[in-house]
């Protein structure tokens, strides 16, 4: 039997699930609301649109289309991923309904306005427990 | 009272820059002081509230830093509305009068982005936290390029008006950037890219600054500058998001663009006028594709009809509606929490008449736009009486 690959945890909790299997695609956490049936990212205990109090928990994606997109010429953070001249930042929106603003994987000119995007787990460092913390990021979905 | 029987009685600002020997306190009684001068000589003794803006510096600040003017037990409430806090102070202020509580109130914001760069606001900034990772230029990025997939927009469209800002602001004393040349399209492409199709030089600058506003009813105003034209409050509408389809609840957000058309519309219908009345607008124009929204958003053209308001130099000095004349964020600057209370500068100078070599002729009403992070927007209007 192979090594266990070390745990993996959320930068912080309640944004995004985890998958057991480290091929398989992250899901984001959100709410539907029982009311109006309007679907939100993050998770909301009052609808935005309608105002009532009762939600239930769904999961989000893993696919979405790329609403608009730009490339950032900086490291992000200041130190990360300097080696590709900056990164890409995006608005996807998922099928259920949200728009998701979040970092992309990829390199400058791989980006286009409506092409498909797969959700997928950065790591960004190790912690003092030694599981790998990882925040979510888009990327196209040929390329995934 | 109402909000139109209330006048801008006094107007000072520190020309926005890097001051990195002067503290916020120093930078607010320098504002202050400029205010209190140009009300007619007064002290803060004539002071009966004080709204202070700043987005910064942290707790009690308000408060200790209006002791540089004085200690006279006046009511100081510390205002916040990230980008639009200068426009938020000025409108609290102003409705202080209107309600009475105050007869003479002051509106006054500070900030030292300078030191919130130092204290953070690079390196390392925002790693483990899920909701800060983007920046606001990538942020205002994504308008840009969805601009351009919709509407085909080209980036020179976005670098002719950081040029006429840049241009503008050569024309102002008070402006941070002061080119010494006529700045063209070409070079504004040249300067290093930001985010893309953004450079710097479609940006505003890091800033420290000032920037005060005194206000009073409109008969006292009156009275003690009998020779000076008075410039009264129309409007002043503030409004946080209503939630739409595609809201984003995570990073920075400032729209929808919706919020923009909203809040004109309303500060409009409060004071009984429409865009076509407008002289002059300066609007949150921290990034060039912004301005180019607001053409649409404030009302002065179409849907769409942004690009052509702008080709056809409309909203330069000279043309139908000049915007950002005193160079706007982009030339004049954006500290932060003075930047709404510098916009009300360059509106009270040109409906004064002093703007000297950037008069708008005869400009009788004056329009401010900020949004800010969170989001939100504030649009004020100002009107010469005569």
């Amino acid at each position: 039997m192979s090594e266990a690959p070390a745990q993996r945890v959320p930068i912080e909790p309640g944004f995004f699930a985890i998958p057991d299997d480290p091929e398989a695609a992250p899901r984001l956490l959100g709410s539907r609301c029982r009311d109006c049936g309007e679907v939100l990212f993050p998770r909301r205990a009052i609808c935005a649109r309608c105002l009532h109090p009762e939600l239930e928990d769904v999961e989000l994606g893993p696919r979405g289309t790329l609403y608009t997109w730009t490339w950032v010429h900086f490291p992000l953070f200041g130190t990360l991923r300097a080696d590709a001249g900056g990164y890409g930042v995006g608005q996807i929106d998922l099928p259920e309904g949200p728009r998701v603003q979040a970092v992309l994987s990829g390199g400058q000119g791989d980006f286009r306005i409506g092409m498909d995007m797969v959700l997928e787990l950065e790591t960004l460092r190790e912690n003092k427990q030694g599981q790998q913390v990882v925040i979510f990021r888009f990327a196209p979905l040929a390329s995934a | 009272m109402s909000l139109r029987d209330v006048a801008v009685l006094g107007s000072g600002m520190v020309r926005f820059g890097a001051h990195r020997t002067r503290s916020n306190a120093d930078l607010a009684r320098d504002a202050g002081v400029a205010a209190l001068a140009d009300a007619g000589g007064l002290t803060l003794a004539d002071v009966d509230e004080a709204f202070v803006g700043y987005i910064t510096p942290g707790a009690m600040i308000a408060v200790k830093a209006m002791k540089e003017l004085g200690l006279t037990g006046l009511p100081v409430t510390h205002v916040e509305n990230a980008s639009a806090t200068g426009l938020v102070a000025f409108r609290e202020a102003a409705w202080a009068v209107a309600s009475g509580r105050a007869r003479v109130a002051m509106a006054i914001g500070f900030d030292k982005m300078n030191d919130m760069m130092r204290g953070g606001g690079g390196r390392g900034v925002g790693r483990d936290q899920i909701d800060s990772v983007i920046l606001p230029a990538a942020y205002f990025a994504l308008w840009a390029v969805r601009r351009m997939h919709e509407r085909g927009t080209r980036p020179e469209q976005f670098a002719a008006i950081a040029a006429k800002n840049w241009n503008h602001g050569a024309r102002n004393p008070l402006s941070d950037r002061q080119a010494d040349h006529e700045v063209t399209v070409e070079e504004v492409l040249a300067s290093p890219k930001v985010s893309e199709p953004l450079t710097a030089m479609m940006a505003c600058p890091v800033d420290d600054g000032a920037a005060c506003a005194i206000l009073a009813p409109k008969d006292l105003v009156q009275r003690r500058h009998p020779d000076r034209p008075v410039v009264s409050v129309l409007a002043s509408a503030l409004q946080s998001e209503t939630y739409t389809p595609g809201h984003t609840f995570l990073g920075p957000v400032v729209g929808p663009a919706s919020m923009s058309r909203d809040t004109a519309q309303r500060a409009y219908e409060h004071a009984g006028i429409g865009p076509e009345d407008v002289d002059l607008a300066l609007c949150h124009d921290a990034f060039a594709n912004e301005e180019l929204e607001y053409y649409e958003l404030l009302g002065f053209c179409g849907e769409g009809e942004g690009e052509k308001l702008l080709e056809a130099g409309e909203t330069r000095l000279g043309g139908r509606i000049p915007f950002n004349t005193d160079g706007g964020l982009i030339a004049r600057g954006h500290p932060g929490g003075p930047t709404g209370l510098a916009q009300i500068h360059e509106l009270v100078t040109q409906l004064r008449g002093h703007a000297g070599p950037r008069q708008v002729e005869n400009a009788r009403t004056g329009l401010a736009h900020l949004v800010g992070g969170g989001s939100v927007c504030c649009v004020t209007l100002l009107h010469r009486e005569d």
